[in-house]
């Protein structure tokens, strides 16, 4: 064992090859995606697909992971931000720095071992999770709001997509009425509040479950995760939308898996 | 060709399950597993959705082999394959741990009878796969190609993963 | 479930096979080199007819590019993966499913007129 990870044996014999051989899709390098970076960098990932189309901008600077204020200044793409970050940690590691939207690359997207969603927005979500579905890729999705409400409060979740477990319709992560409402908006965010603190702990806590997913390190049956996180009263639980989920019968037929189109190569 | 067989934990585990069931005189059993498949950036992702058991009494009692399956099986798999233009994968188990390997019958009899999948759907991969315990091996007959690849990688995909690595 | 009938009617249309498609519990009609009315640039594209609701819409007619037509159109929906190829849009709506597809098709179409 590298002596870099020699103080993460516990994680298992073979967990310094196991996480030098996975692919980690990361689809957003912002608020949350950059943390999720810097970690699995940390932890010996050994390749990295990064999805994201964005320039970074001098309101981005005060919650992403790895960014320096020259990079605002020339407006660097965030992919490049995350390579940077994560071969500065980790130099073998082999990075595609993919800067346009992953719907664009689906060939990457499958390549991944597991993917990490850090998108605003349910569309999107929702979009991503049919892809790792078919392609049968665990999805570990963060998210966070800053909410005005006398005066403000804060609020985000890290939730699990498994195959063959409940997907985000099942756990209420959003609904279709969130998604009609979203399009009715033509998916326009705005310039919401995002702050570094909630994306940090939420984004730490999803590589917890992605360790637990990879690793045989502990035997809690964390086999779905919904975890909430308030920000106000700095808490992290576990949803109880998740109890309650059905089992789920929105991913369940064999033509929602591969590509329908799919041609061999001749 | 970098090809990679994934397969839901649960699904896995119902496939062993099965394999694992003594038979009144086959030595071994031996099921189908239907799926999809799709391009990745590495080469050809496999995605085992389903299994197809094959019952008692559609395994032909023969001295020279330890399992022989009846027309009732190949032809069943054979639906499936039209019907739900099926990748489809012939399955049985080496009952030990560790890496296991095809026989020469193995092989011979794979060579005979998957390709005759292309006569269904030509247009799509097939192959065979053998189980132990904890781990795997395939063979993928890919359109068009007359030998068979090796399959690199296979992913027990689950909480936690299973049988993630290259063989 | 289109018939073989609605089928036949899409094929005279296109370039290729109409084809049906389901995913994640939605309606689809794969309509290879669909013939755009004239003045549309380019003037055949692959086309996919959504069935079911989605996103406000009662029926959608998605192209596998943006295409120009003789009055401007929003294209509100870019990129959008269905069936793992992406697809675009134009805002046209209350276009119901109500009548055979080739009518539904035939509603969405005419804003590219």
């Amino acid at each position: 064992m590298k002596e870099q990870f020699s103080r993460q044996c516990f994680l298992g014999a073979d967990s310094e090859q196991l996480f030098a051989s996975l692919r980690a899709g990361i689809v957003g390098l912002g608020g949350g995606g950059s943390h999720i970076a810097q970690q699995l960098a940390h932890l010996g990932v050994g390749h990295f697909a990064l999805f994201d189309p964005d320039v970074m901008e001098m309101p981005n600077l005060n919650r992403t992971v790895g960014a320096t204020h020259q990079d605002a200044v020339a407006g660097l793409p965030k992919v490049r931000i995350a390579e940077r970050l994560i071969t500065g940690v980790n130099p073998s590691a082999v990075v595609w720095p993919i800067q346009k939207p992953w719907q664009q690359d689906f060939l990457a997207l499958r390549a991944c071992d597991v993917v990490f969603g850090c998108l605003d927005g349910f569309t999107l979500r929702a979009q991503l999770e049919e892809s790792c579905r078919r392609a049968l890729i665990p999805l570990i999705d963060i998210g966070m709001d800053v909410h005005e409400a006398s005066p403000y409060s804060i609020a985000g979740q890290m939730v699990s997509s498994m195959p063959g477990g409940p997907c985000f319709r099942c756990v209420q992560l959003f609904k279709e009425a969130d998604l009609n409402e979203e399009a009715a908006r033509y998916g326009a965010a705005g310039e919401n509040p995002q702050v570094i603190w909630p994306n940090g702990i939420l984004a730490s806590t999803a590589i917890g479950f992605f360790v637990q997913l990879f690793t045989p390190w502990c035997d809690a049956d964390n086999a779905n995760a919904f975890i909430g996180y308030d920000g106000n009263r700095l808490g992290l639980e576990h949803d109880v939308r998740l109890a309650h989920a059905p089992r789920c019968g929105h991913f369940k037929g064999i033509a929602d898996l591969g590509d329908p189109f799919w041609q061999a190569e001749l | 060709m970098n090809i990679h067989f994934k397969i839901p934990t649960a699904l896995l585990d119902e496939v062993l399950a099965d394999l694992k069931r003594p038979h009144p005189f086959a030595a071994e059993r031996l099921g189908f597993l239907a799926g999809k498949c799709c391009s990745s950036r590495e080469g050809l992702l496999l995605i085992a959705h389903s299994y197809l058991v094959t019952p008692d009494d559609w395994y032909i009692d023969d001295n020279a082999y330890g399992c022989v399956f009846g027309p009732q099986a190949i032809r069943a798999a054979m639906q499936v394959c039209l019907d739900k233009k099926a990748c489809m994968f012939h399955v049985h188990l080496h009952d030990h741990e560790g890496i296991p390997t095809f026989s020469r019958a193995d092989l011979r009899e794979s060579a005979n009878f998957i390709p005759d999948f292309f006569n269904v759907r030509p247009e799509i991969p097939h192959g065979a796969v053998v189980l132990s315990s904890d781990k795997a091996v395939g063979l993928c007959w890919y359109p068009s190609r007359e030998k068979p690849m090796r399959i690199n990688k296979f992913s027990g995909v689950g909480f936690p993963m299973r049988h993630v690595g290259r063989l | 479930m289109a018939s073989v009938q609605h089928i036949a009617e899409l094929n005279q249309v296109c370039g290729g096979e109409a084809t049906e498609y389901h995913e994640f519990g939605l309606h689809y009609i794969l309509l290879p080199a669909l013939r755009l009315p004239q003045g549309c640039t380019p003037g055949i594209v692959d086309a996919l007819l959504s069935l079911s609701p989605r996103e406000n819409y009662p029926t959608r007619l998605f192209f596998a590019q943006q295409v120009q037509s003789k009055n401007p159109l929003n294209w509100n929906s870019q990129s959008v993966p269905i069936l793992q190829r992406t697809w675009f849009a134009y805002s046209w709506n209350y276009v119901t499913n109500d009548s055979r597809p080739l009518e539904v098709l035939a509603n969405h179409m005419k804003a590219l007129q």
